[in-house]
């Protein structure tokens, strides 16, 4: 046990955090977002896919990382487009759009991904230049440096300015909103969009980021475990950050406990963010700041 | 009708007449001139209309994307059914992958029908898995028949188990279902990751899978020529039970009291907090024996991949069916047919299987927005 604590194994989880909770971040405030509005976006894992793939896409394409990364979210726009147009619009149940759109976005990128690189029989995937760290003394990705960031914009979006304000109304109360005259519909397309661009970037973190590959599997449940974040944290900016930070050390310690000879089963660590997510859904549930339309479509003139 | 009195008022300027007759598509966004409106009203056609408009919408789009990779769309189509259909033996592999759809589909459009939206039928599979080989590894060997009924029970009790967890939660501190069952898809996923890296493992290999079952817990087959095994009559006979529990039985009825009006049911008597209690249960339990079924007729291994999304795909069936359990069927055996045929369709015209997520998407996202645009219909007033 005493080995595993070394200085080396420390420092290579503080960095593995960090590179794991990046998307987690990415994508939870993204949701975070989109749920303060009152919608449920399941379709996070899909999305995160679309987003991976259209960034490695244009990416090898361009050979621009930037293009790349702008494909990214304006694939994360397109599936997300779809949501709002399925639960906004058509007032679809939102967790039946996010699943039927989850097999979409998974679908579409697993299909475009085989038709292009694998139907020719090629076995050399290529790969793409991962966007470097601006400094080279303290290898912080770029990505990084922006999901963090988005914490306090995201914050300071929906609780100190009017249009967060009326966002967060339109999630707890669209009928005193109707009735005050504030847009519910163009709120609620501004905010799922706003998360799938978020969700399209962090999926491009993990092609663009830092492997420069996409395969199939590459999201492996980080769309649900970002789903998690958001609950954990109560719909909360704050909470967001300490839960993807939370989320990205277990991974990354479980990872570490891997490779060396500890006796402790890795599964538990994997495990515990999802107990602990509904650990605190119980504890939370007096406090609770969910969304009080969450799930809920609105019906003009319907009670 | 007060919908039809158009809320101008008398004095309001009148948009010049000229103006509309020259953009037809100004007109249509007019205010006032067309309206979209709620029909008092939804016949069995006007559903039928949009559906088959969504089913066409669907069919281009995918016809579309093959288009686009460069491939004739009437050819994928025809290897799809030929694959699903073209011969008994494929028509006989349609229903294999159709089996556990039917049970998951099952589970699901219970839940649903009561207004709970258990999205956990993959974490229950599991559990059913893991409910049958626990009792096999413990005691192997009982006589068959005694087996198969305790591994039964078992992996129905166990999905039961792992479905109350969240509707205990549920009822008795009011958390989210949704958002519990999808917690508990990955816990049950650790625990069972855990145990095949351990316990349970093979000795004879590092893959984390467990011996393969002896061969007397196979479950029987049908025809010696293909895999359809005894699970199928299984499925098929727990969506007859289904349907009578939800159509005449008490049970079945606070069933739909529950998902129709929470707080109606709660005054008529209806003791909610059981019901979805019972509900849960039964909806676990038909998932697990889904495991039960797959374990036995077709993996005799528990293995990681052994679920492939058959808990999310019952989701979709259910609605997809509109939860009628006997639609179920029809349903699953569709997306059966779906699954089978896109690996011929992959050998004969090297299309990715993966079109097919893409066509469970693209349909499914196509029809739930028909089923609401049924409800409305578009008129010019004024």
């Amino acid at each position: 046990m005493e080995e595993f604590f070394t200085s080396a194994v420390i420092v290579g989880i503080f960095w593995a955090t960090l590179r794991i909770a990046t998307p987690l971040l990415l994508a939870a405030l993204g949701e975070l977002v989109c749920e303060s509005s009152g919608i449920l976006n399941l379709s996070l894992e899909g999305t995160m896919t679309m987003g991976a793939f259209a960034g490695f896409y244009v990416a090898n394409e361009t050979g621009s990382t930037v293009a790349g990364l702008v494909a990214a979210g304006l694939g994360g726009a397109f599936l997300s487009l779809i949501m709002a147009l399925m639960t906004v619009t058509a007032k679809v149940n939102q967790v039946v759009a996010g699943l039927a759109l989850n097999i979409l976005g998974l679908g579409l990128a697993f299909f475009w991904y085989r038709s292009i690189y694998e139907a020719e029989g090629s076995i050399d995937i290529p790969t793409v230049e991962t966007m470097a760290a601006p400094w080279e003394f303290f290898p912080i990705p770029w990505l990084t440096i922006l999901a963090l960031v988005m914490v306090p914009v995201v914050w300071v979006f929906l609780y100190r300015t009017k249009y967060g304000l009326e966002l967060r109304s339109v999630g707890h109360n669209p009928e005193a909103c109707d009735m005050r005259g504030v847009g519910i519909i163009s709120r609620q397309y501004v905010a799922v969009v706003f998360g799938g661009v978020m969700a399209g970037l962090a999926g491009s973190f993990l092609s663009l980021g830092s492997t420069g590959l996409f395969f199939p599997d590459i999201i492996s449940g980080r769309g649900w475990i970002a789903l998690a974040i958001v609950i954990f944290g109560n719909w909360r900016a704050t909470w967001v950050l300490v839960g993807s930070l939370l989320f990205g050390f277990l991974e990354a310690t479980q990872l570490a406990l891997q490779a060396s000879d500890v006796d402790l089963p890795y599964q538990l660590l994997l495990a515990l963010p999802f107990v602990l997510t509904i650990v605190a859904l119980v504890f939370n549930r007096s406090r609770s700041n969910v969304p009080l339309s969450l799930t809920i479509p609105y019906h003009r003139g319907e009670r | 009708m007060a919908d039809q009195v158009t809320d101008r008022a008398p004095s309001d300027p009148q948009p010049p007449d000229g103006d509309r007759r020259r953009d037809p598509l100004s007109m249509l966004f007019q205010p006032g001139a067309w309206r979209i409106e709620k029909r008092l009203v939804v016949r069995p056609w006007h559903e039928f209309v949009t559906l088959v408009a969504a089913l066409v919408a669907a069919v281009a789009i995918i016809a579309g994307l093959v288009l686009v990779i460069g491939k004739s769309p009437a050819d994928s189509f025809a290897a799809l059914y030929n694959g699903a259909f073209g011969t008994r033996e494929s028509t006989l592999e349609t229903l294999v992958q159709a089996t556990p759809l039917i049970l998951t589909g099952l589970a699901a459009a219970i839940a649903f029908r009561a207004g709970i939206w258990n999205i956990g039928g993959e974490g229950q599979f599991f559990a059913g898995v893991m409910g049958t080989w626990f009792v096999y590894d413990l005691w192997g060997g009982l006589p068959a028949p005694l087996l198969f009924v305790l591994m039964f029970i078992s992996a129905a009790v166990a999905g039961a188990a792992w479905a109350s967890v969240a509707s205990g939660l549920l009822v008795r501190y009011g958390t989210n279902e949704i958002l519990t069952t999808v917690m508990l898809n990955f816990v049950i996923l650790y625990i069972l990751s855990y145990l095949l890296a351990g316990p349970w493992q093979s000795p004879d290999t590092f893959y984390y899978q467990t011996q393969r079952m002896a061969d007397t817990t196979y479950l029987p087959r049908f025809f010696s020529v293909s895999r359809l095994h005894w699970g199928f009559a299984i499925a098929l006979l727990a969506a007859l039970v289904v349907y009578w529990l939800i159509r005449r039985t008490t049970l079945g009825y606070e069933i739909r009291g529950i998902g129709s009006n929470v707080v109606a049911s709660r005054y008529k008597g209806i003791r909610v907090g059981t019901v979805t209690l019972a509900t849960m249960a039964i909806s676990g339990a038909l998932a697990g024996i889904a495991g039960f079924g797959e374990l036995l007729g077709l993996h005799h291994r528990v293995q990681l991949d052994i679920a492939e999304g058959i808990g999310f795909t019952g989701i979709i069936i259910a609605l997809v069916a509109r939860l009628h359990p006997l639609g179920v069927i029809v349903a699953a055996i569709l997306f059966g047919a779906l699954v089978n045929g896109s690996t011929a369709m992959q050998y004969e015209t090297g299309i990715p299987k993966a079109l097919v997520f893409v066509i469970e998407g693209t349909t499914l996202a196509l029809v739930l927005i028909a089923a609401i645009v049924s409800r409305y219909r578009i008129r010019k007033t004024g």
